[in-house]
């Protein structure tokens, strides 16, 4: 209701503001699911507080509540209400492709936030605003590396990696960036396997037992998300084993605090409200004729327990 | 003579075909690698799976009373979170009972619409999945539940705590199948279960209270799902909302893996353990050997229609059977 009456509400402001002056552009959001996590909703009031600091920007915010025929029809209201330009959080990177086609044929520039859509909706994109997986997997490389130089373990440490969900765009992201990063900077260190957590903290723990009893020697864990290297830390305390190095991504509040206890080394800082303020500025750089790369990344960067000070806890 | 012998051979395996599937894999995967057999990680994998194991006790009732519960993942997220979330708000002492007062309350409605309305468990049962994922959502506003002083708390005991050198949640599944496996083979209760099951209309007409047998399964079943939520909660001391969702059809498939009938009547506390058994085993044989993931979840569904197969071949005495 709330939503309706505000969507109304931009309408005729956005209209009369139009008339009066120019500069100022109404930009459309929909979102993926507000609500199922905290991440998502900081994400959601984050952008508001953006745009309501903001004089020359109305926004049109709208959830898709996970649902993508609900997103699509939401597309086409954006459409259909003539704004300036759309932000997209896909809840599908593959079926909102021709709603996405359908705005970039009405002239309206679509801006995809935190997740990119399938491939071959690109062309119909003006830019992607959200986190680089590839270089927070090369990240989470170079902070355990750096920790086995510090060790000095760096020519034999052996390292097991707990991967995200397979098939997964982020998951994929992510190992990949591992994967190739890890022997350009710690040459001598192997990669012994490679299984997948599902993003799930208990099935992650479960593998982390299975890589305990089959390898005696284990120096790091890397995990595609915090909730996974807990999932592992839990295990290997278990299990009595000390002194491997754990090594995370997307700090969630639980790494923060295993970080604190000095049990967990590391991590990628991924705020919710830096995602939310590129997605806004990066619709409001096009619609002021700025050039953009297609792939505009925000700044996701390592925190370790040497920095962590420097980083407030995640409130997800 | 060899006629004799190959009877009483058909007679033992007609009994306990799935037991023979199972030591089949455990020798298979010993052979693979013979860390799999080492104390340490055989505990390891029976912990683990206790947690979907006291959940599988409480679906065999149902089951065998002729229902489904679909329900038991996202309900055991619900007890996770809630416990977590009351031991730092109201202490352990009380977020147990509370946890378990909900979890109960929650069983005893599903048991209400299917016993004495008698509407379909499946519908409802599946509507609950969703419904009570809601509510944990709800609960938890979409966060992580940790608990935040993790070292200086007992109630790590039910999950960490080990007795005489056996971790506790291993014997709590234990002591939960001995009692449950007393009460359905021994007990009018567990009798009734069956009967109900089998052929309800008989049994109305027995005299049996069929409405009210339902109902008790299932507030049984979410007794189970108190306990799996305990352990579970107890083993992390952190929960993501996420925790037991897909639980409900590995539950299903350990108790219908046992040689339960999905359409009731038929199955045993025993068999559903050995069930719980294989796919702990399976996952944590496959992790070992190393294969490549994609390709274990088919060799996961492999093993499982193999030991079905030996199951169903050991009952009918042959390995192929050309008319049934």
């Amino acid at each position: 209701m709330k939503v309706t009456l505000k969507v109304a509400l931009t309408c005729t402001t956005a209209l009369f503001a139009t008339a009066a002056a120019a500069e100022t552009m109404t930009i459309g959001i929909t979102q993926n699911n507000v609500g199922v996590d905290s991440y998502q909703t900081t994400y959601e009031q984050a952008f508001i507080a953006a745009a309501e600091a903001n004089p020359d920007v109305e926004v049109v915010v709208l959830d898709a509540g996970g649902d993508v025929a609900r997103q699509i029809a939401q597309m086409e209201d954006l459409i259909q209400q003539e704004v300036d330009a759309i932000i997209i959080w896909p809840t599908n990177g593959e079926a909102v492709i021709p709603a996405v086609r359908k705005a970039h044929s009405a002239g309206i520039p679509v801006v995809v936030t935190n997740s990119n859509i399938a491939e071959q909706g690109f062309d119909f994109v003006a830019s992607f605003s959200g986190p680089d997986n590839v270089t927070q997997g090369a990240r989470a490389a170079e902070i355990m590396c750096d920790k086995f130089k510090d060790m000095g373990i760096e020519s034999e440490a052996r390292v097991v990696q707990i991967s995200g969900q397979p098939g997964y765009t982020t998951a994929i992201e992510r190992q990949k960036g591992f994967d190739d990063r890890l022997p350009e900077v710690c040459p001598d260190v192997t990669l012994v396997e490679t299984q997948p957590g599902d993003w799930n903290r208990e099935k992650s723990q479960q593998v982390m037992e299975a890589f305990l009893v089959k390898y005696d020697d284990i120096d790091g864990v890397y995990a595609g998300d915090d909730n996974m290297g807990v999932g592992a830390l839990n295990a290997a305390k278990a299990a009595g084993r000390e002194g491997i190095i754990f090594v995370g991504a997307t700090n969630f509040a639980v790494g923060y605090d295993a970080m604190a206890a000095g049990e967990y080394w590391g991590s990628i800082y991924q705020s919710p409200v830096d995602d939310a303020e590129a997605a806004l500025k990066t619709a409001i750089d096009i619609l002021n004729g700025e050039e953009l790369p297609f792939l505009n990344y925000f700044d996701t960067p390592k925190i370790t327990q040497d920095n962590m000070d420097e980083f407030t806890k995640p409130v997800f | 003579m060899a006629d004799m012998t190959k009877q009483g051979i058909g007679r033992l395996l007609a009994k306990q075909g799935i037991l023979i599937a199972f030591a089949i894999f455990m020798i298979g995967f010993a052979l693979a690698n013979q860390r799999f057999i080492a104390i340490d990680n055989i505990s390891g994998v029976i912990r683990s799976s206790a947690i979907l194991g006291v959940m599988a006790l409480g679906v065999t009732f149902v089951v065998i009373g002729g229902n489904f519960d679909l329900s038991v993942g996202s309900m055991m997220s619900l007890s996770t979170i809630v416990v977590l979330d009351l031991h730092d708000k109201i202490g352990p002492a009380l977020a147990i009972p509370a946890m378990f007062a909900l979890t109960l309350a929650l069983g005893a409605f599903i048991g209400f619409l299917v016993g004495y309305m008698k509407l379909n468990s499946l519908i409802v049962t599946l509507g609950m999945l969703s419904a009570i994922h809601g509510l944990t959502l709800t609960w938890s506003g979409g966060k992580n539940m940790d608990i935040a002083d993790k070292a200086g708390t007992w109630f790590a005991v039910f999950g960490q705590g080990r007795v005489l050198g056996v971790p506790v949640p291993i014997l709590i599944f234990a002591g939960l199948a001995i009692i449950l496996g007393i009460v359905l083979s021994r007990t009018a209760f567990g009798r009734k279960v069956y009967a109900v099951g089998g052929n309800g209309q008989a049994a109305t007409f027995s005299g049996i209270p069929r409405a009210r047998i339902v109902f008790l399964t299932y507030v049984l079943s979410s007794f189970c799902v108190a306990v799996a939520g305990l352990l579970q909660a107890s083993r992390s001391l952190g929960s993501q909302n996420t925790v037991g969702q897909g639980m409900e059809l590995q539950v299903l498939a350990a108790v219908i893996l046992g040689g339960a009938s999905l359409m009731g009547g038929s199955g045993t506390i025993f068999k559903t353990v050995i069930g719980v058994l294989i796919l702990g085993f399976i996952q944590n044989g496959l992790l070992l050997m190393g294969l490549a993931f994609y390709v274990q979840y088919v060799v996961t569904w492999g093993i499982i229609i193999l030991a079905v197969w030996l199951d169903v071949a050991a009952k009918r005495g042959r390995l192929w059977s050309p008319t049934a």
